[in-house]
């Protein structure tokens, strides 16, 4: 495993020296600020950016474990014997399972994020556009190597093959998708990139102009071990009191993945100070609260899951909010660097012009609000389920068909009125 | 410097940009037709199981959700964000425009999409673990759900065509923007057709369970898939009939005049497919047969949502958002109520290669020395959304366009009156400066001269560049 990510990193490598030197032609201030988009936005830009950092973190929770469900799944296949096979097993299936989940919670933080950083994203897209384009195709293959590897999870060798494809396609869309928000990062080299300092003008898409590799590991590869480590002791925690489970193969998997959990978390931590010493000083990053409080998460965290190697089970729900602080932190710090880099010309998006309007907000806080209940039921729903045995039938309760009931009412509200609205207007404009 | 926000400009030869659009969306529209047909018709199903006490039926849901998570939720759930993503590269302006209108529309989706991609797991999982009512409840939210995002998308597919009333214009109102004019029949007109097509797939599972489930219960999976599908079939085109109704003027030109007729017949030779396939096991249930109904199933994509995607494309022309932006990123008209100026008249007096901060500074002053290559941008930038402008093959192409045509001043010629003075109603005014449009001319002329076929290369002259940086 260790090979294919040093070959895979030194393949990747080269794009780093791809690049050129400071040639402006129109000044990164004004064309920032001719790039946002004139309509506007349509509500407060900080509520934007608020649930950008929010929806991003979430987000990557899942992006980590369909990564680190795999490493662990090779890993454990490589590994061989009855135990290691059946963990690989389950975190195929929890990488499985958290693609499709990394994918739709994926949607909202570009959503949220193209409103107010229009001119960093599309401009970053388009130069190296066949790579962009190339992301959903990677993707798609590589989802399919997932599956197919869970589809042959009895045959260890065929699976291990399938697995190693899927982590090696996902490791490339992430490389994609960190140089996309890298050269973002950059706007005073976007024209002497794409004309290569003058001499032309680079219309095919095939070119990558910046890579971090510390910023890569940091965000992607060493999380995601560190976040799937965590995930195994929840694995442990959630299962140990059913009684068909063996509970000493639970109790192995929670050891196992609170070591995964710290090793790779102290890579994690190591990478992600690298990479702050890589920005740029005239950032004035640096020195930031928002970039230390996000080393402090870590440490935080690592403090955390040190304490639970001892007993995983106990200490699964604390890691997990652990965890989830340091990626939180992280998103804000990640959030952080687009304000210092753009705040060099001038760019704030709190200057972003407003064309504020309250109808739609208020339909995506009622379909919130109605989405809320509806996933609290189907989750807790699910909860029970997987807390039966096999071959049993969890009968609800009362109180749980209260909340079915309620929660098939309102989405049913919830399209009454989202139609009724329709035909009140279409009959008033064009009736 | 005057400064428009133009982005990067990404060329694909022969082929062109957009078709990666066009192939993604099918995809996605062939998924996601799928998905949310099915998943009110196994609502149904399961209903039907749970009050006829029908348990069998629970065995071809769950092998139905198997197929959905493995088809629909894999290409579905990633070809979705995939339009997006092509989009963002094709045309970054039109895609920006929809976002900066309707994001919050589009996060009310993402709800949905969400609730919808968690419950098909949570429904394959737990069918025969929980108890059936409580299922059946899931099974409900799951599908009005899945519906829901079908019927947030379509106003925004349908404001992309036209707001449908001068009044948005003014009012900037997202209710005027999102309610369309031909908003109720393009939802109607798919959700429809979202029967027959998870009809068609969902025999095809059947058939293959033939011998799983008792006789009783399969003829009933099968009439009740059939009914739906000939009902799905035969209102989806009443409601294709009063979507055309509803189409703007000039989309009406185009689907008359300019869509070739071996885009339109597959669609109607595919709906009769569909169609016949449903009388017939609707009558005789025991005939469906795998081989007969699956490859209708991939027919429907080839025949059916490839066609059907192109010719939406190109009726939404000259415009790529709401009737103000125009194929080639160009901010065409005025919308008062929300500060958007249109960029013609500007571009008309400074030049779009002086105005577009990624065309090089040695092509920003046509000089003979780089009228070629400025030509060459030009094109680029201004007709490569639709044109293969540097070949004779492929996407409408220049070599063939304007073959014959190796004269600069003929070239120039057409261009102003035909396209500049007046221009067909499914292409943008051509615009730009004088010089600019002569350099374009100039281009074509020489590419013709070369046989109509050129690198898609941009180089400045060396002599362009160095006079730059004197």
């Amino acid at each position: 495993m260790r090979e294919i990510v040093r070959w895979f990193l030194l393949a990747v490598l080269p794009f780093t020296l791809v690049g050129g030197k400071l040639a402006l032609a129109a000044d990164p201030g004004s064309m920032l600020k001719a790039m946002a988009d004139p309509a506007g936005a349509p509500f407060f830009p900080v509520v934007m950016q608020v649930l950008q950092v929010l929806t991003w973190a979430l987000h990557m929770v899942f992006v980590y474990t369909s990564i680190g469900g795999l490493f662990i799944a090779i890993y454990g296949f490589i590994k061989g014997g009855e135990r290691w096979h059946r963990l690989s097993k389950a975190t195929i299936e929890l990488s499985k399972v958290s693609v499709s989940l990394a994918i739709v919670l994926g949607v909202a933080p570009l959503l949220f994020y193209q409103v107010i950083y229009d001119p960093l994203w599309y401009t970053s897209a388009n130069l190296s556009a066949w790579w962009y384009v190339l992301f959903i195709v990677f993707l798609l293959i590589g989802y399919y190597f997932i599956w197919g590897a869970y589809f042959m999870k009895e045959k260890p060798s065929l699976s291990l093959f399938m697995s190693v494809v899927g982590i090696v396609l996902l490791l490339l869309v992430g490389f994609i998708i960190h140089v996309v928000n890298y050269q973002a990062l950059f706007p005073e080299k976007w024209v002497s990139w794409y004309t290569s300092n003058g001499t032309t003008m680079n219309i095919s898409g095939w070119n990558i102009y910046a890579f971090n590799i510390f910023r890569y590991l940091a965000f992607l590869v060493f999380p995601s071990i560190s976040v799937s480590g965590v995930f195994l002791m929840l694995y442990n925690w959630y299962f140990r009191n059913r009684e068909d489970m063996d509970r000493d193969y639970l109790d192995w998997a929670g050891r196992v993945g609170a070591k995964f959990a710290l090793y790779a978390g102290i890579g994690w931590l190591l990478f992600h100070i690298l990479y702050i010493l890589t920005i740029p000083q005239d950032w004035n990053a640096k020195t930031s609260i928002f970039t230390w409080l996000s080393v402090l998460g870590l440490v935080l965290c690592a403090g955390v899951i040190l304490a639970a190697q001892k007993d995983p089970a106990k200490m699964a729900i604390p890691s997990l909010l652990a965890g989830g602080v340091a990626i939180l932190l992280i998103a804000v710090f990640r959030e952080y660097l687009r304000i210092a880099s753009t705040a060099r010309f001038g760019y704030s998006i709190y200057n972003y012009k407003m064309n504020l309007e309250f109808l739609s907000p208020l339909l995506f806080f009622g379909t919130l609000l109605t989405g809320i209940i509806l996933y609290a039921y189907a989750w807790w729903m699910a909860y029970r389920a997987g807390k039966t045995p096999k071959g049993k039938v969890y009968e609800a309760s009362e109180m749980e068909h209260h909340l079915g009931d309620a929660s098939v009412f309102i989405v049913v509200l919830w399209a009454v009125v989202f139609i009724g609205v329709g035909l009140i207007v279409i009959v008033r404009n064009y009736g | 410097m005057d400064v428009l926000g133009f982005y990067p400009m990404w060329y694909v030869p022969t082929i062109g940009s957009g078709l990666t659009i066009a192939l993604i969306a099918s995809i996605h529209v062939m998924a996601s037709h799928t998905s949310v047909g099915a998943s009110i018709l196994l609502a149904y199903l399961a209903t039907k199981a749970y009050k006829e006490n029908q348990p069998q039926i629970y065995n071809y849901i769950k092998k139905y959700l198997l197929g959905l998570l493995v088809f629909s939720y894999v290409s579905g759930s990633i070809s979705g964000p995939g339009i997006w993503f092509s989009a963002t590269v094709v045309n970054p302006r039109g895609i920006s425009a929809l976002i900066h209108n309707f994001v919050w529309v589009w996060a009310a989706e993402w709800i949905w999409f969400v609730a919808e991609v968690t419950l098909v797991y949570i429904l394959f999982y737990t069918l025969g673990r929980i108890d059936q009512r409580s299922w059946l409840r899931l099974a409900w939210t799951f599908a009005i759900g899945s519906w829901a995002t079908m019927y947030i998308i379509v106003g925004i597919l349908s404001f992309m065509l036209s707001p449908g009333h001068e009044k948005w214009f003014e009012t900037g109102n997202i209710l005027d923007a999102f309610y369309n004019k031909n908003y109720f029949p393009h939802l109607l007109e798919r959700t429809s057709f979202m029967f027959a097509i998870a009809g068609t797939v969902g025999i095809a599972i059947a058939s293959l369970m033939r011998k799983e489930i008792n006789e009783k219960t399969y003829k009933d999976i099968v009439k009740t898939l059939s009914y739906w599908g000939i009902g799905g079939t035969v209102f989806g085109l009443m409601f294709f009939a009063w979507y055309v109704s509803t189409l703007p003027q000039r989309s009406d030109i185009i689907l008359n005049n300019v869509i070739p007729i071996y885009l339109k017949l597959p669609i109607m030779v595919i709906i009769l497919l569909v169609l016949a396939n449903f009388l017939w096991t609707a009558i005789r249930p025991t005939a469906a047969r795998f081989w007969m109904a699956y490859p209708i199933y991939i027919l429907i994509f080839f025949a059916g949502i490839y066609p059907e995607e192109k010719i939406r494309e190109t009726l939404r022309k000259p415009y790529v958002a709401g009737e103000f932006i125009w194929v080639n990123q160009i901010v065409s008209r005025d919308v008062p109520a929300k500060g958007i100026k249109s960029e013609v008249p500007i571009i008309n007096e400074k030049g779009l290669l002086t105005v577009n901060p990624f065309v090089p500074e040695g092509l920003k002053k046509i000089t003979p020395e780089n009228e070629i290559m400025a030509g060459k941008a030009v094109a680029v930038l201004q007709c490569s959304g639709c044109h293969n402008v540097t070949g004779s093959t492929g996407l409408r192409p220049f070599g063939q366009k304007f073959a014959g045509m190796t004269d600069p001043n003929a070239v120039y010629n057409f261009l102003v009156s035909y396209m500049r003075e007046n221009h067909p109603p499914y292409m943008p005014k051509l615009t730009g400066t004088d010089q600019e449009i002569k350099a374009l001319s100039a281009y074509i002329a020489y590419m013709i001269s070369k046989g109509g076929s050129v690198s898609a290369k941009i180089e400045v002259p060396k002599s362009s560049a160095e006079a730059i940086r004197r």
